[in-house]
């Protein structure tokens, strides 16, 4: 029995709906017409197009794996840079950051550009664990800015994992504010922002304004509370 | 301890953000990376319609952009160089695995400003407002198939056709959604 067009379009519609790789076929550009609409048309089922956790990770592995293989590439990105977004995902299974945590900076930046590197930990001389807002406050995929007097943060919720950062753009000072739907930290500034974690992801200015610092953070009590003075 | 006459007033500040700056910039790979591999998986998922393919070529047009793109660079510049990147890779994708010579008239509608749109202007959205324009029989066999679930052959029983004949009014119903889509809503 030979296949028709439609034929072959719908084995690949069923493979789009049952969420496996459609076979590969010859196709005319009549059934590439069809299955590119079949593919808007799957995608646009809630939440479809969504990428899962683990599928970020494949995708971060492969791009680190890529990196081993070509050194040349190493001027404009390294392994290091890229397993530390890996390594960002791996910290915030931990609730906070650990106490021993010195304040390091290990930006590549020279002095005084900021931009890019490491992120300094806020350890004040003589902190103490502060409560800051109920956990029932912060639902996962949230985050919200708290002020203790002295020190301005955005606690997150990333996943069920809570830690904070400060509050404070590292440009000029002015207070961040959380965008919840595309999970950055937006600078009402300068055109700037920071990831949930505190990186750099864009800046309006002439140089990478450095990254937010962390603030240690844990859950106690059904609290979240910061370390700090 | 500083003395207080130590202590200067600062002159106004050069306001150093703006100077020779006319757009946000990415300081390095991390960051484009984080700020973009949601929006390009979507991207491509939208032409796929599959996470296996989607993933493979989100990290294809990234793997790609990380061997040419030099940084820091601007947002926009970043932006328009990864949906580029994207198109090609697409293309190639419905070339070799569908020998598709002319997959690029689909493609053209990736907009070039694909990644700075908002991201909730959702797939499921389009789909809506392309079922409502379809004619009523292709209408009801597209929403029974993707948005109901159903089988070649429970869309078959349900419209009162048979199946052979349900495969055929799902394949003129997606080449009218298609060139619905070309018209209508680009």
């Amino acid at each position: 029995m030979t296949d028709s067009p439609a034929d072959r379009v719908a084995r690949y519609v069923d493979d789009l709906l049952h969420g496996r790789r459609p076979r590969r076929f010859s196709a005319s550009s009549e059934e590439v017409e069809a299955m590119t609409a079949a593919a808007g048309m799957a995608s646009g089922r809630v939440g479809a197009d969504l990428p899962s956790k683990a599928a970020l990770d494949r995708i971060h592995g492969r791009l680190a794996a890529a990196m081993d293989e070509s050194p040349a590439l190493d001027r404009h990105v390294t392994r290091r840079v890229l397993l530390r977004t890996l390594g960002t995902a791996a910290a915030a299974m931990v609730i906070g950051v650990g106490l021993d945590e010195v304040a390091t900076r290990q930006g590549k930046a020279p002095a005084g550009t900021g931009g890019g590197g490491g992120q300094t930990v806020l350890m004040p001389d003589s902190g103490a664990w502060r409560p800051v807002a109920s956990v029932t406050q912060l639902p996962a995929g949230h985050a919200m800015t708290v002020s203790t007097g002295a020190v301005d943060a955005v606690i997150v919720n990333d996943g069920g994992n809570i830690h904070a950062v400060s509050g404070i753009c590292t440009h000029l000072g002015c207070r961040l504010q959380p965008d919840v739907t595309v999970r950055k930290l937006d600078c009402p500034c300068h055109q700037t922002a920071f990831s949930w974690s505190g990186k750099v992801l864009y800046y309006r200015l002439q140089s990478a304004p450095a990254n937010l610092p962390k603030i240690p953070a844990r859950v106690n009590n059904g609290q979240v509370e910061i370390y700090t003075v | 301890m500083v003395a207080l006459t130590d202590l200067r007033i600062v002159p106004n500040p050069e306001p150093d953000d703006l100077s020779g700056t006319e757009t946000a910039f990415y300081p390095d790979w991390e960051s484009v990376y984080e700020d973009n591999v949601v929006g390009i998986y979507q991207l491509v998922f939208r032409k796929v319609g599959n996470a296996a393919d989607a993933e493979d070529l989100a990290a294809e047009v990234l793997m790609q952009t990380l061997k040419t793109l030099r940084l820091p660079a601007p947002v926009h510049n970043v932006r328009a160089y990864l949906v580029k990147t994207a198109r090609t890779v697409l293309a190639d994708h419905w070339r070799n695995h569908y020998a598709a010579k002319d997959a690029a008239a689909e493609l053209q509608q990736v907009p070039p400003d694909a990644l700075t749109a908002p991201r909730n202007s959702a797939a499921s959205e389009r789909a809506e407002r392309l079922l409502a324009l379809l004619p009523d029989q292709s209408r009801r066999i597209l929403e029974l198939r993707f948005l109901r679930g159903y089988s070649v052959r429970e869309a078959a029983n349900e419209l009162g056709v048979t199946e052979s004949n349900a495969r055929v009014l799902q394949f003129r119903a997606l080449r009218k959604a298609a060139e619905l889509e070309l018209e209508v809503l680009t």
